[in-house]
């Protein structure tokens, strides 16, 4: 097989570079192991929630928040090209509807009633920024053991991002049509594109809904028909409704990657899932080919770039062996952010361990650095969370990193093509 | 405030010592009350590697344990079916095993009265395709998995069903002496914060490594040395059944299969304090070396956790029984009237899980004596109230008892198939228990996820049911996923790293629990 440019990982930071690489007239393809990391992720962009005092507007905070941390992602692309990013992303999703802005964060809801900083949300979740307070009636599914309202309502009435008006928020649970059973996400999911249903929910909650001017539900708000479910919602009940996502699956998150596999497929890129790379070949300074699974075959595919977008530890894009080293399985390359001996983990399993922040280094263009310091190669690139400095989780900053690497690497991609055919 | 409570039998410790006297004492018709400093089975016993003996590891140097060993075996066999899976063992001579140990075993097994049958390397292999190919000799024993858990609340619960007061969280902070007699203890309500001052006819310590700690204060001493041993679990069965290797015993030479997981086990040091075991890298990586002995790649498994126990080891120059330094694995019960001039207090110390029983009866025989009366103990006879009528535990049952309620009952934690009813029920029977010690009960957040997905089920599903106010859910939460952390940062690595960063993703990242108002 032969593509101008192959992408390794189809989670957001993979898929960002995917679909630009397309945009810009590439062969592309996407492979990955297995259906990504989006099916983890809440479907919120964070990009920076936390430095560590909680970040009123992100667009402000950036400029110190890069100065205390040198080795952060973000250098790669800069506040421009971030900006850039965001830009781009609002756009290519479109059908979902996200909105927001690097000025201000939202504060929306965690499935256990903290407030967690978000930069931007799609449409299902518009209305449950509460950072300025509210008055909401908290919605939950009897039965439905990852969405417990009373204990979310219960936190939330005390959450507060910042001296803010107060929440108050009221619980109740509704009866599911039939048993709720042991029903997952995904199910109910399914379930609510039958209008009947929906009528039926919505039927119990319309005489509860007091003075709540804003109704939070798990968020099980449909899958491909999911602007229908939480339009006819609102419609029905007459006020905004909004999820608040919780344990993976998660069905914002897997909107989000249909979402996106939709727009690559669009721009002519191929998506090859469940295909892991097991060798590659170089000559010189430059990456020639992988060899990949396919169909537990092994299949080469030649490229002119290559983008690494692997992802940290959590999806298999660095490993730790029982000895203790630490090892990127792809091409090998050095892992940096932990001294020789340094212990890897402290006794606080909250607190930052020294293993949160190791990862690729890159050069100023975002080529990962080789064993003799420079780029490993010349024509390899690397995005999102397989890169060192960062500690996405707590400082709420994941996606912004991972889309503004992402796209970062492929307009690197486009410009030195374009330089070539100059 | 300070409530009075009496009783004619004070416990002190509620691992199967303490809770085998209790359910021995309460048999024979006494007033017990048995204290605690943490929930039951939190020390020793809820720290081991889950192995019933059949007596073959002692059957070499240790006959007369060996001995008690084999006979309780087979006690425990008819009256704690519930808690045990009959397993089996093989004691196996591996290339690195001294050959000549495995004719001093048959002779020992012999002389100990251990049932114990040599079996062909192929049969071996063919039970237990994992095994050492180059194993050179199988002996085939009555070794078994015992649910300490299972054991210690069948006991508690048997006890309180003749009256028994059963007070876990509520450390001993004094004995109360009169004159030459110790007559009774004073108590802390850790829940509640009150104290608690208990009169009794006889105080029991049975606080195993920790009882030197206990006689102390009532200025007597019981020179039990505590020796830490480490345990690493792996993710699945490796075998089904117990597997020792055959020789003199040492580090990581067992590996005991454990409802769906695999234990190896385990060290021995001295120390000081029986608080103070953390085990070390250096002891996780001798265990993963060591099992590659038993099954080759052992050292390339997933290991979900480590943790270490404190064994109440009596050197027999404690007893007084000379000047020999040897430690042996049986128990001793001394009475501080004879030893010390102190009356009203019994010490148990030394022994292990599997002759629970019978140090049971030797201390409550102990304390009749101190009381002046004779009763029988009939805890040989008496099966455990979850153990009445009933085989021993299969790995299969707990699959088809869930499967039995499926349709309308929740699952909470998928690893160890733990559903909504079990949860609720469990709580029921633990007021106030928190996560962790329901996890004692259910095995929630035992499995592969380390409470990664249940732990926020379960604080949420009972805040709803009004077992937790708001902060106490919180509270409970963020310190049963501290708890677990405790025991895996020691063996992260390969997948089980990526399985921990995905709980992180999910307490940080999803709940932001570090975020949560408190």
């Amino acid at each position: 097989m032969i593509t101008d440019a192959l992408v390794i990982g189809a989670g957001t930071a993979g898929l960002t570079a995917g679909i630009r690489l397309a945009h810009g007239g590439l062969r592309v393809a996407v492979v990955a192991t297995g259906e990504g990391c989006l099916p983890l992720a809440s479907g919120t962009i964070d990009v920076l929630g936390f430095a560590p005092d909680p970040v009123q507007s992100p667009l402000d905070a950036l400029p110190g928040f890069l100065h205390a941390n040198p080795e952060h992602p973000y250098r790669i692309s800069g506040l421009a090209g971030l900006e850039q990013s965001l830009a781009w992303f609002v756009k290519t999703a479109e059908p979902l509807g996200y909105a927001g802005e690097l000025t201000r964060n939202r504060w929306v809801p965690t499935v256990l009633g903290g407030l967690r900083p978000t930069a931007l949300v799609p449409r299902s979740m518009a209305a449950a920024d509460l950072g300025g307070g509210g008055k909401v009636l908290i919605a939950g599914i009897r039965g439905f053991r990852d969405f417990h309202p009373a204990l979310l309502a219960a936190n939330l009435g005390l959450a507060s991002a910042t001296p803010a008006p107060a929440i108050q928020a009221r619980a109740i649970e509704l009866d599911w049509p039939g048993s709720a059973g042991d029903m997952p996400a995904f199910r109910l999911a399914r379930r609510l594109e039958d209008p009947e249903i929906r009528r039926r929910l919505a039927d119990q909650l319309r005489s509860k809904l007091g003075d709540a001017t804003a109704v939070g539900l798990p968020a099980v708000l449909g899958r491909e028909k999911a602007a229908e479910v939480h339009a006819d919602l609102e419609h029905r009940l007459g006020r905004p409704v909004f999820e608040i996502p919780g344990l993976p699956p998660s069905l914002p998150g897997l909107r989000l990657f249909d979402c996106l596999r939709r727009a690559l497929l669009d721009a002519g890129g191929r998506l090859l899932l469940g295909s892991t790379v097991i060798s590659a070949t170089h000559h010189h300074d430059t990456v020639d080919s992988v060899t990949i699974t396919r169909a537990s075959r092994p299949v080469e595919v030649s490229a002119g770039f290559f983008v690494l977008a692997t992802g940290g530890f959590a999806t298999g894009g660095i490993l730790r062996q029982p000895d203790g080293q630490l090892r990127e399985p792809v091409f090998g390359l050095p892992v940096h952010g932990l001294a020789p001996g340094q212990e890897p983990f402290g006794d606080e399993y909250l607190a930052e361990h020294p293993l949160d922040r190791v990862g690729l280094s890159t050069d100023a263009q975002g080529r990962p650095l080789g064993a003799a310091g420079g780029p490993h190669a010349v024509n390899l690139y690397a995005a999102g969370a397989v890169l060192a400095g960062a500690v996405p989780w707590r400082e709420k900053s994941g996606e912004g990193l991972s889309l503004s690497t992402g796209w970062h690497a492929a307009e690197a991609i486009l410009g030195r093509r374009r330089e070539d055919a100059a | 405030m300070t409530e009075a409570l009496e009783c004619q039998l004070l416990v002190i410790g509620g691992g199967s010592t303490g809770a085998g006297v209790a359910w021995d004492a309460a048999l024979r018709g006494f007033q017990v009350i048995l204290a605690d400093r943490g929930d039951l089975a939190t020390g020793t016993t809820g720290r081991f590697h889950g192995l019933l003996h059949s007596g073959g590891r002692y059957a070499v140097r240790d006959t007369s344990s060996a001995r008690e060993c084999a006979r309780e075996n087979e006690i425990l066999r008819r009256v704690a079916t519930e808690s045990i899976e009959d397993t089996g063992g093989l004691f196996v001579s591996t290339p690195q095993d001294d050959p000549e140990y495995a004719d001093r075993f048959l002779a020992g097994c012999g002389e100990a009265g251990i049932a114990v049958e040599e079996i062909s390397p192929g049969e071996a292999l063919r039970r237990e395709p994992r095994l050492n190919p180059k194993v050179r000799r199988v002996f085939s024993v009555a070794d078994g998995s015992i649910d300490s858990w299972k054991l210690v609340w069948g006991c508690a619960r048997g006890a309180e069903q003749l009256g028994a007061r059963i007070l876990p969280y509520h450390p001993v902070t004094a004995l109360l002496r009169e004159g030459d007699r110790v007559v009774g203890g004073r108590l802390r309500d850790l829940r509640s914060g009150g104290d608690v001052e208990v009169r009794a006819e006889c105080v029991i310590n049975a606080a195993g490594a920790w009882s030197g700690q206990i006689a102390k204060m009532a200025g007597c001493e019981v020179g039990v040395r505590p020796g830490k041993g480490v345990m690493v679990a792996i993710n699945h069965r490796l075998a089904n059944c117990v597997v020792n290797r055959c020789n003199m015993p040492g580090d990581g030479d067992i590996v005991v299969p454990s409802h769906s997981v695999s234990v190896i086990g385990t060290t021995d040091t001295p120390v000081e304090d029986p608080d103070d075991i953390e085990p070390t890298a250096e002891e996780v990586a001798k265990m993963m070396t060591a099992g590659d002995i038993l099954f080759p790649g052992f050292s390339q498994a997933r290991a979900l956790r480590v943790w270490s126990g404190a064994r109440p080891l009596l050197p027999k120059s404690a007893v007084g029984s000379g000047d020999d330094r040897a430690v042996t694995r049986s128990h001793t019960v001394l009475r501080h009237a004879e030893r010390d001039g102190v009356a009203g207090l019994v010490s148990i110390a030394g022994g292990k899980l599997t002759t629970y029983r019978l140090m049971a009866k030797d201390t409550v025989d102990a304390a009749c004596a101190e009381l002046g009366v004779e009763r029988t103990c009939t805890t040989a006879e008496t099966p455990l109230p979850g153990s009445t009528g009933r085989n021993y535990y299969r790995l299969a049952d707990h699959q088809a008892d869930f499967e039995k309620g499926r349709a309308d009952n929740p699952i909470i934690c998928e690893c160890e198939l733990v559903s909504q009813a079990d949860v609720l029920e469990a709580a029921r029977r633990h007021p106030k228990g928190q996560i962790d010690d329901l996890r004692r009960v259910l095995r929630i957040g035992m499995g592969p996820c380390q409470g990664g997905f249940c732990a926020f089920r379960t604080a949420a599903l009972l805040h709803g049911h009004g077992e937790y106010d708001r902060a106490e859910a919180n509270a409970t939460l963020r310190a049963f996923v501290q708890e677990r952390w405790k025991g895996q940062r020691q063996v992260l690595w390969g997948q089980q790293l990526r399985q921990a960063r995905l709980d992180a993703w999910i307490f940080q990242g999803v709940l932001d629990i570090e975020h949560l108002p408190t």
